[in-house]
């Protein structure tokens, strides 16, 4: 990997387990800050739940995730988002009863005095939702809901976002727009850990690369090296 | 007509502050609140000792009670059982509240003293205003309980719509884990909700103490009257619940208007409004096919929730020698006891019969029925009409009665079979009330309380032969319930039991599996019912209200739903408990026992499995640890068995 400066993340010997089913075992690797680390792999090699532990919607059994210092490993979901880690989950992360705008609010209910700015920014960013500010998120359609999803990490400014599958579903042109959205990200320095399923475009994106295979880490190293030959080894395609 | 109005809206704005609670509780938090009666009795009993045993001015005790300890009671609650409640089966979900609603009443008895008089003040100074507005007749309670309504509609309207708070409960009801994600810690607006909640049951309960009396049984059935509201509501629509609830208000006033106050039957139909409604509603929805199982949380909840009962842990072939050392026990209790004692155990294992039928229907149908009472008692008062009014020998009677009832237990089945496991709870302690109102209280049964007299047969008189002839007949039905699950039928009830899509791509026709369950359950529980009323000698309408019948299932779940042998326990418990508490310790103490099944159920929180489960569990693990003291070479000790809830 491409460590110059001291990393962001640090993950060491994650374990997970879904009831008696071990999810994710001994997973260990590191983002340094300003970078994007591709996380590929088969169906059920435990992306996902990688993401999830991380976030800390799954706790973990054993191992440790550390944010710059800061022991994350155990600790609730909204104590991780609030020390800044930003979880985009698969699937449509929007809360679909309530209105784009609400969506919005509750992105930045941490911090409510810059709310108007970081509203404002997501509107600039996706003019489209500024015109459905008062639609139902639930009535929006896929690439509209996606679009909402990826503005609650850019108006603000987290440290590090996972994004699962954001690509997943969409057309050709939304998918473009997922990964704009996070090279813009990216250029305002947060890290992201982008879990995706086009891998040749992710690699594009992203400056390491970690391949999970059946729950362990398979190969990681810098995304320049995951050649062809590798990816068909590990992901069939 | 119009002071009719006016009385019901008064009634209809009590429901409606109650209906409006439960919905909002059960959409944030997934927990339907059976314990919102008793936490409305907690509240009106304290607001009554401050306000009329302490002297305190009457705001500062409506303040303190509906405003502090309303909240605190809502808290404490919270942080003690319904934190642990979300991620739990819908069957611990409701025993646990059920469970509250058992123990907490007597608690507050326990604490505060037995009122013998149950008239108690409103919120309205005494003596109570009256106005005579347009005609009609208006108290100042009535004005009141409206401006009450009004206050926590427009409060709760705007707190919902246009706060931050609002914002995060909605947020919450969406989806909980996407809240977490947010930084909105889905544990402090639960926190929040429950204490509101504990609020409005505070102030449902002052405001109907004045009418419907300072009494469980006056608060427990305005719970069960906004349930219907609720029904209709989809336990989603807060609008709905409240158009509804206030229209039922205004309909059970009405139709006082035009029922002679005398009948019989008015004093029958009266109260069972609320319940037609929500039986209309059931009806309605179940037609439509909306009454599932609504989905709690989002897609991603969903994923993130670890299935817990993956590993089923053994009920059958888990040993004999336990269940047979229960009953060899329970078998010797007649001949050393005397004859008072011997008549509790003999009621106690008739009990057990019926409690039986709870085994088979809720653990091991996955079925929530509550009104498994109500059948007891329909084949305890036909066996005893048939018995007394058509001269039938006892046991033929009671045989006969519960084939009778049979069919009813069939068609409840049929009919709830598409609807989701609350709807199913709720559809069945409505039955359970409806059958009360309507036929347990017809004079022909009830006979001003002394019920029917129910003749034992003529070579079981004494208490002893009699403990010894129900303890034969629950073992043979003990047998056969194990024979069952045993069997291939058995097996496809456990097979939809643990997931009925699962079942249906198998091949297994689910409908015929739970008819079959609820024909068996429904044949036992008549016979034990019938059995009860021969160890009564007296077939007793009020000994199978519904609301026994929940500190039944209390008892039971506590004990364990799925071994056989934990309703014999079960039974004794209930039955010998109560007169042991009132024999040797202080008359004050007698409801001790009551409590302790109420704390039980609510315990189920942490241990889904009930206290056989969790004491063989811990059996298991002291000889596994024996075992391994005693060879140092083994290998490490056993890991604890993977919990299973029941459903």
């Amino acid at each position: 990997m491409t460590v110059t400066t001291s990393p962001l993340l640090t993950v060491q010997d994650l374990t997970v387990r879904y009831g008696t089913a071990q999810a994710l075992s001994d997973v260990t690797f590191s983002v340094a800050p300003n970078t994007a680390l591709a996380v590929l792999g088969a169906n059920g090699a435990g992306k996902s739940t990688l993401a999830r532990a991380l976030s800390g919607l799954v706790p973990p059994v054993s191992g440790s995730v550390v944010l710059d210092g800061d022991d994350l490993t155990g600790r609730p979901p909204e104590s991780i988002r609030r020390a800044g880690v930003l979880h985009l989950p698969e699937g449509r992360g929007v809360f679909p009863s309530l209105t784009v705008m609400e969506n919005l609010r509750m992105a930045t209910t941490g911090d409510r005095r810059g709310r108007p700015a970081a509203v404002d920014r997501a509107f600039t960013v996706f003019p489209a939702l500024r015109d459905r500010q008062r639609q139902q998120a639930g009535t929006l359609s896929g690439g509209e809901q996606q679009m909402l999803s990826l503005a609650r990490a850019l108006m603000i400014d987290p440290r590090l976002v996972i994004a699962d599958e954001l690509s997943l579903g969409l057309a050709p042109k939304m998918v473009d727009v997922v990964f704009e959205s996070l090279r813009r990200a990216r250029a305002a320095g947060v890290a992201v850990i982008m879990i995706e399923q086009f891998a040749t475009r992710a690699l594009n994106f992203a400056d390491d690369c970690l391949i999970l295979q059946r729950g362990r880490a398979a190969w990681s190293g810098p995304a320049t090296e995951a050649g062809p030959e590798l990816l068909h080894r590990y992901l069939g395609s | 007509m119009l002071s009719y109005v006016v009385a019901g809206l008064a009634l209809g704005a009590i429901y409606a502050i109650a209906a409006a609670s439960l919905v909002v509780t059960h959409v944030s938090s997934g927990v339907f609140n059976f314990a919102f009666g008793a936490m409305a009795f907690a509240v009106a009993r304290f607001y009554y000792f401050l306000h009329i045993e302490q002297g305190w001015p009457l705001p500062l005790a409506a303040v303190v009670a509906i405003g502090l300890f309303g909240p605190a009671l809502g808290v404490l609650l919270y942080a003690v059982l319904f934190r642990h409640l979300r991620q739990r089966s819908p069957l611990v979900k409701i025993a646990a509240t059920i469970g509250l609603s058992v123990a907490l009443p007597p608690l507050v008895n326990l604490a505060l003293g037995q009122l013998v008089n149950v008239t108690a003040p409103g919120l309205a100074p005494q003596p109570v205003a009256v106005y005579r507005p347009f005609g009609t007749v208006v108290d100042a309670n009535q004005l009141i309980t409206y401006a009450g309504l009004a206050l926590v509609l427009l409060v709760g309207t705007a707190l919902l719509r246009f706060t931050d708070t609002g914002l995060r409960v909605r947020a919450l009801v969406d989806s909980p884990a996407l809240t977490a994600m947010s930084g909105v810690s889905p544990a402090r607006v639960s926190l929040g909700v429950w204490a509101f909640s504990a609020l409005l049951a505070g102030l449902a309960g002052v405001l109907v103490a004045p009418t419907a009396g300072l009494s469980v049984e006056g608060m427990t059935f305005l719970m069960a009257a906004a349930f219907a509201a609720v029904v209709a509501a989809r336990l989603r629509s807060l609008p709905t619940a409240v158009g509804v609830a206030l229209a039922m208000g205004v309909v059970t006033s009405v139709i006082q208007r035009y029922l002679d106050p005398e009948s019989a039957l008015s004093a029958q139909i009266v109260p069972s409004v609320p319940f037609l409604f929500m039986l209309a509603f059931l009806l309605a929805h179940a037609l439509r096919g909306r009454a599932g199982d609504a989905p709690t949380g989002g897609v991603l909840d969903r994923a993130i929730r670890t299935e817990s009962g993956t590993a089923p842990t053994a009920t059958t072939g888990s040993g004999y020698v336990a269940p047979l050392l229960t009953i060899a026990v329970v078998a010797c209790l007649p001949l050393i006891l005397d004859d008072f004692w011997t008549g509790l155990v003999a009621t106690g294992i008739a009990l057990a019969t019926a409690l039986l039928s709870c085994t088979l229907v809720t653990g091991e149908g996955g079925m929530i029925w509550l009104c498994q009472i109500t059948f007891a008692g329909l084949g305890a008062l036909f066996a005893a009409d048939l018995a007394t009014n058509s001269g039938w020998p006892p046991l033929a009677a009671v045989l006969v009665s519960a084939v009778c009832v049979v069919p009813v237990g069939v068609v409840l089945g049929l009919l709830t079979i598409r609807l989701g496991n609350l709807y199913v709870a709720l559809v069945t302690l409505t039955f359970g009330l409806l059958a009360q109102n309507l036929i347990f209280m017809r004079d022909r049964f009830y006979n001003s309380g002394q019920g029917i007299y129910m003749p034992r047969p003529e070579w079981a008189l004494d208490n002893r032969t009699f403990a010894f002839l129900s303890l034969a007949v629950f073992c043979a039905l003990g047998v056969f319930a194990v024979n069952l699950r045993r069997s291939t039928a058995g097996l496809a009830v456990t097979a939809v039991r643990w997931s009925e899509t699962g079942s249906r791509t198998l091949g297994l026709g689910v409908v015929p599996v739970k008819v079959l369950v609820s024909a068996v359950a429904t044949f036992v529980a008549a016979v034990g019912g019938g059995f009860l009323a021969l160890a009564y000698q007296s077939a007793l309408p009020d000994s199978f209200s519904p609301f026994t019948g929940l500190v039944w299932l209390a008892v039971l779940v506590t004990v364990g739903a799925r071994p056989v042998v934990g309703a014999l326990v079960a039974g004794l418990a209930f039955a010998v408990l109560p007169s042991v508490f009132q024999t040797y310790l202080p008359t004050r103490w007698a409801e001790v026992p009551v409590i302790m099944f109420g704390f039980g159920a609510v315990m189920l929180a942490r241990d889904p499995e009930g206290v056989l489960a969790m004491h063989a569990r811990q059996l298991r693990t002291v000889s596994g640890w024996l075992r391994t003291r005693r060879t140092p070479a083994a290998d490490k000790p056993s890991a604890p068995t993977p919990q299973g809830e029941l459903v």
